[in-house]
């Protein structure tokens, strides 16, 4: 193989060349059209300085004003007599000692930082793949293994199960599981939507495992029930362990797409990513921004994903 | 040691009956050494394998040291562990070292010690000629090493039985020998064996007694000498002319 050890460099090259004349040419085509990039506005909605503002809760006097340095501490004394303190940040004073105030007057404010939508949807999107995923694997590994099972019960179940999740779309599970589920088994919608995505993703991962067990010689279970290990015994120590090797790239793209699927959910309501860039877009209207962010946060999700799967798999070659 | 009883072993495949092995009945004494010959598809390897459970009888009995195989209330997994057999292809467990290889069962089925089966483990291991491979993988292994590490796995269950399916037809010629010479160490200290070969050289020299079937038959049976050299049925004549 002569030919593998040619020089790339000039077609990275070239690759880059083309990736820049396509950014060149977004960039062109969306000067054409009168949209105003808002770029600074996005930060804000991962973490913003939150304020809470401190009124007078009644008609009373500001008795005394001590600075603790970046607090201040007001005490405020209401017409009833009613002894009260308040911490504000010292820049947002806006009392003076011995000044008369009515009910509702600012006296001043507290910040602090919050997470903004973005990060919570994040949050949520991030979880909900984490418990869909693990669920998913759990019901897929049984499926799996009633799939490859003597029983003809289990066999036909595990079957119809898988086609009937294989044929039909999540998004149209997702809302029998919200409005069907939800409703007669009084669930809460994250239930709902966690229940919709594993199930879906256990069909898909119970057809892996199946042909990751089918993958393995036939020899390997007769040689594990010749030195007297039962059915159980021999899945465990000797066809599983393989069978996962085999499946951890097709797992991972599965649970790669269960992390792109979780979008869905927020046809439910369900505060996912998606759904949170959507909200933050009507309130800022920088709908090109928000949606290539969003992008981008899914991908570092699934990148990050691939990498840890693609460590573990590198560890499982030792025998290879 | 081992008595079938008119064993029958039908597939049903295709439309089509084959009768793999047909109405099988032999004896083999505890430490004897009995070599199965006969041509491809006679049915040596079904025989092999319904002796240890592998396949399911048709009808017709199995006793193994007198426990009878037939009896749908017999625990196989007592019996097979009794039982050792070495396969064509080795089997070795591709994702444990050579020593895990031998470990393992000895710990899950016969409850042993860590410390115990590792021992053990070594030992056989170096009775077999390659105890500095512990701890490789089967698969840095050469053909022979890895059918005789499978011989030791086999051995680590203290069998009373060892059933052996061709162990060297899947072996580069040069590795024939090493593998045969472990076999005939076996053989002399005692173990009881079944070997289904094609090695008339093995079958000749460490045999008590040659088997020979032809159409899930059994047609011949008698010493070496006997065999090799005066063998009464026509289909041993012609077989022994083809391979010799
Ligand atoms: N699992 C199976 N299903 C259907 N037919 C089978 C099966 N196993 C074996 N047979 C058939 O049973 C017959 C005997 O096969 P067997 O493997 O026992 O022969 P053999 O004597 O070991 O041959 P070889 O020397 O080639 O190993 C053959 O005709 C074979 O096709
Ligand atoms: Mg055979």
């Amino acid at each position: 193989m002569v030919n593998t050890t040619k020089n790339v460099l000039p077609w990275r090259i070239l690759t880059l060349v083309v990736l820049l004349m396509l950014g060149a040419g977004l960039w062109v085509a969306t000067t054409k059209i009168d949209y105003t990039w808002r770029w600074k506005r996005v930060p804000q909605y991962f973490v913003y300085h939150a304020e809470t503002m401190t009124n007078a809760p009644a008609d009373g006097l500001v008795a005394d004003i001590e600075n603790l340095g970046e607090k201040t501490r007001i005490k405020f004394i209401s017409e009833t007599d009613d002894e009260l303190f308040f911490e504000i940040d010292s820049t947002t004073l806006n009392v003076s000692i011995d000044e008369d105030l009515f009910e509702g007057d600012h006296i001043g404010s507290t910040f602090e930082w919050q997470a903004g939508p973005l990060v919570i949807g994040l949050w949520n999107t991030l979880w909900i793949s984490a418990a869909a995923s693990v669920l998913g694997l759990i019901i897929g590994m049984i499926t799996g293994l009633c799939r490859v099972s003597n029983n003809t019960t289990l066999r036909d179940l595990s079957a119809i199960y898988v086609e009937l999740i294989r044929g039909t779309p999540l998004l149209v599970q997702l809302f029998i599981f919200y409005f069907f589920l939800g409703t007669v088994l009084d669930i809460d919608r994250f239930v709902a939507g966690i229940f919709a995505l594993a199930v879906f993703a256990g069909a898909y991962v119970a057809e892996i495992i199946r042909a990751g067990i089918q993958s393995i010689p036939k020899g390997q279970m007769e040689a594990a029930r010749s030195l007297g290990m039962n059915v159980p015994q021999a899945m465990v120590y000797i066809i599983l362990p393989q069978a996962f090797k085999r499946t951890l790239p097709p797992l991972a793209g599965q649970f790669i797409s269960l992390i792109k699927d979780s979008s869905l959910v927020s046809v439910i309501a369900i505060n996912d990513l998606t759904k949170s860039g959507r909200e933050v877009i009507t309130s800022t209207f920088a709908t090109f921004e928000i949606w290539f962010v969003v992008a981008l946060l899914y991908l570092v999700m699934t990148f990050a994903l691939s990498q840890v799967i693609s460590l573990v798999e590198r560890r499982l070659a030792v025998s290879d | 040691m081992i008595r079938t009883v008119d064993l029958k072993k039908t597939f049903a495949g295709r439309g089509q009956i084959v009768h793999a092995v047909d109405g099988v009945s032999a004896h083999i004494k505890p430490g004897e050494v009995v070599v199965i010959i006969g041509p491809s598809g006679s049915g040596k390897s079904t025989y092999l394998r319904c002796l240890n459970g592998l396949e399911t009888l048709t009808s017709g009995k199995i006793f193994i040291d007198g426990v009878d195989l037939s009896n749908r209330k017999t625990d196989l997994n007592l019996v097979r562990r009794e039982v050792g057999m070495v396969f064509q292809q080795f089997n070795l467990f591709p994702h444990k070292t050579v020593l895990e290889n031998l470990v393992l069962a000895q710990m899950t089925v016969r409850k042993r010690k860590r410390a115990e089966a590792e021992a053990k483990g070594r030992e056989l291991l170096k009775k077999v000629g390659i105890a500095e491979k512990e701890k490789e993988f089967p698969i840095r292994l050469s053909g022979g090493q890895q059918q005789r590490v499978a011989i030791a796995r086999a051995l680590a269950m203290d069998p009373k039985v060892m059933l052996f399916d061709e162990p060297t037809s899947a072996l580069d010629p040069e590795m024939v020998g090493e593998v045969l010479e472990v076999m005939q160490q076996l053989a002399r200290e005692g173990m009881t064996m079944v070997v289904v070969t094609h090695e008339m050289g093995f079958a000749r020299e460490v045999a008590d007694r040659v088997l020979f079937m032809d159409h899930g038959k059994l047609v011949e049976e008698g010493t070496p000498e006997h065999f090799f050299t005066e063998p009464r049925e026509e289909r041993a004549k012609a077989f022994l002319k083809q391979v010799l």
